[in-house]
């Protein structure tokens, strides 16, 4: 059993990682809206849906249009994420600004009114879809050129076990560390970089110590491949999330944002209309969702108006793992749930001899959430309350 | 009212309430070009509220502000802020966790002629205007002697730093109008001289009104033209420095009633 977890491990790992990737970009839009207002935008898994249906209509429409499969793909990339963009900018127009602006300062209005917004599109999605095809389960289309499989080499795989490893041994030496420092007390409570280079080389110790006495289960590599759809994943999400880091930091209107993001009225006075960046905000989050939404049609063929859901809070929790309001913290957040899920649907099935499937991974999900509230509620990067963004 | 040209700021007739209490009571004041010009007070005068009116975080119950001539009563701070007028705060409001240089960009958002779709295509003139916005921005920061300071974080730099930074970024909206409340709040007296150098300085340079409001009478006294105090929200009385300090009201405002009579 021991050989069969550990020759998986790449592959579930890789698989993770694209989930991630996925759940990262998603991750953006509720991080982004929550820095600028403060707000934990619910409708934004809707507006993730709404760009997937999208995207599956476009497929749908053009397959027959546009020959090349990857055009077709960005053509569907651009107009999912436009009218995930529309939808973003229209709830926040028609359902937060008018409530913004009759200065409501209780934070569960807001919060409602966007399980409401939520709602409602997801209904309009399904009447929109049943109008016009009779039915609102849609299947992305597949392509020869996307399902091909391309195999990776063979010391990938192995870089990727060792590295897992490490990860796996580091976490644990941290862990108890970490109740080791609670349990005495000690008034230090973060770990100096002594501290931490020690316990990195406790880990490769271990990891070293560890590859050597097993090393006949490490090299029987099952081979890593990939798909063309997941590779097409993995780069146009980096593209995104590269795109979006230079947007906040490097352009006029990323400096806006975060100006609004840190203080609204301070950034009116120099200025700069809080509304017009806030609608932007929506904008950029939109976007970006609706582009995993296609992504994510593209890897699962199947969507419908309520497909949002569940990828929607688990983005929410990668957001809430990496620290909300952080960009940097959504994408982390995002790539470790992705792994930690995928690690946790393959592994369940074997660690309870099959009492728990892999149907267990949305549970997985949740307690992370849940753990992370409980115990780190800044999140992996957040580091005091009150710096957004 | 008058509708001279030498006027930038034209206050007329102000009031605000916040529930029962008036806050700003009937205030009328005109502020002539190129002046410095004082407003002071006890605390509680309602200064502060009274640059929320003219800035317009806060709308006036009655009474109209006029800004170089055009109607201001009720605009969007940002709205008035892209007109010229810009301020800095009694309790420092940087953007504390970006730097020296990005807070005064900040303020250059409104100059900065790019489009959207400039900046995702990287036109010419996307480089253009923001190479112009930097180096503009690091012009004022030079101005204000914080060049050595444009990559440090707005919340790291010391306190009189963080303040003339506050002048900086209010500087590069280039106003027209400039308000400064309490700029010599927590400075020592070498640091309190400087900056009233400085103020100075920036009128004579750049031409641009200011209008104070501050408790050090010191500085008070020896920069501005003009002076209004308030007091529970009414004008008390306006003048030059010499007739301000004269007046038994004023130190009746500040020391309370019978003080004038118990000194002599």
């Amino acid at each position: 059993m021991f050989e069969v977890l550990i020759s998986l491990l790449p592959s579930v790992l890789l698989e993770g990682l694209i989930l991630g990737f996925v759940y990262a970009m998603i991750a953006l839009g509720y991080t982004m809206v929550y820095g600028v207002l403060e707000l934990i935008n619910f409708a934004h898994s809707e507006i993730f849906m709404s760009g997937a249906v999208a995207g599956a209509e476009t497929f749908i429409l053009l397959k027959g249009t546009i020959a090349n499969p990857y055009l077709l793909l960005l053509v569907a990339i651009i107009i999912g994420g436009a009218v995930a963009a529309f939808v973003s900018v229209s709830v926040e127009r028609l359902a937060y600004r008018p409530l913004r602006k009759r200065g409501t300062t209780n934070r569960l209005v807001p919060l409602i009114t966007a399980i409401g917004a939520s709602f409602f599109l997801q209904d309009l999605v399904r009447l929109i879809e049943g109008l016009w095809n009779n039915a609102f389960y849609r299947r992305y289309p597949t392509f020869d050129a996307f399902e091909r499989t391309y195999n990776l080499p063979v010391w990938l795989g192995d870089i990727v076990i060792i590295l897992s490893l490490f990860t796996f041994f580091f976490a644990i030496v941290y862990l108890i560390y970490w109740v080791g420092v609670r349990l005495a007390r000690a008034k230090q409570k973060r770990p100096t970089r002594n501290t931490l280079y020690a316990l990195s080389g406790l880990s490769i110790l271990f990891t070293v110590l560890f590859s050597l006495k097993y090393r006949e289960v490490l090299t029987t590599d099952m081979g890593l491949s990939i798909q063309m759809k997941s590779l097409l994943v993995i780069v146009v999400s980096l593209a995104m999330l590269f795109g979006l880091n230079w947007l906040v930091n490097k352009t006029k209107l990323g400096v806006a944002i975060r100006a609004v993001a840190q203080d609204a009225q301070t950034a009116s006075l120099m200025g700069i209309n809080p509304d017009v960046i806030i609608s932007r905000t929506f904008l950029i989050g939109g976007f970006l969702g609706g582009v995993a939404g296609v992504l994510f049609g593209l890897l699962y063929t199947l969507v419908h108006p309520y497909v949002g859901f569940i990828p929607g809070i688990k983005a929410f929790t990668a957001a809430v793992l990496g620290g909300i309001g952080n960009i940097t913290g959504a994408a982390v957040g995002g790539l470790v749930l992705g792994m930690l899920e995928m690690l946790g649907g393959t592994y369940l099935t074997f660690l309870t001899n099959g009492a728990m499937g892999t149907e267990y991974k949305d549970i997985l999900a949740f307690v992370i959430l849940i753990l992370i509230l409980l115990f780190r509620p800044q999140g992996i990067l957040g580091q005091q309350v009150g710096e957004k963004v | 009212m008058s509708q001279n040209t030498d006027v930038i700021l034209d206050v007329e007739k102000v009031t605000k309430t916040f529930g029962g209490l008036v806050a700003v009571n009937d205030v009328s004041m005109q502020i002539r070009r190129g002046e410095i010009f004082a407003v002071i007070g006890p605390n509680g005068a309602g200064k502060t509220t009274f640059f929320n009116l003219i800035t317009g975080i806060y709308k006036p119950d009655r009474g109209s502000i006029r800004f170089d001539g055009e109607d201001i009563t009720g605009k969007d701070p940002a709205w008035i802020a892209a007109r010229g007028m810009a301020r800095t705060f009694q309790n420092i409001r940087l953007f504390g966790a970006m730097t020296a240089l990005e807070n005064v960009m900040v303020a250059r958002h409104v100059h900065t002629k790019t489009s959207y779709a400039d900046a995702l295509l990287h036109t010419p003139r996307y480089h253009r205007e923001e190479k112009k916005a930097l180096e503009r921005s690091m012009e004022l920061l030079e101005y204000m002697q914080l060049g050595h300071r444009a990559q440090e974080l707005a919340k790291n730099l010391p306190y009189g730093e963080q303040r003339r930074l506050e002048i900086a970024r209010a500087l590069a909206l280039e106003p027209r109008l400039l308000l400064l409340d309490e700029p010599a709040a927590g400075m020592n007296p070498q640091e309190t001289e400087e900056l009233q150098e400085q103020i100075v300085k920036v009128r004579d340079d750049l031409g641009i009104t200011i209008v104070l409001i501050e408790h050090d009478m010191k500085l008070v006294m020896s920069i501005s033209e003009r002076i209004a105090v308030l007091d529970y929200g009414k004008k008390l009385l306006e003048g030059t420095p010499k007739e301000v300090q004269n007046d038994p009201r004023v130190i009746e405002a500040y020391l309370g009633r019978g003080a004038v009579e118990g000194a002599q």
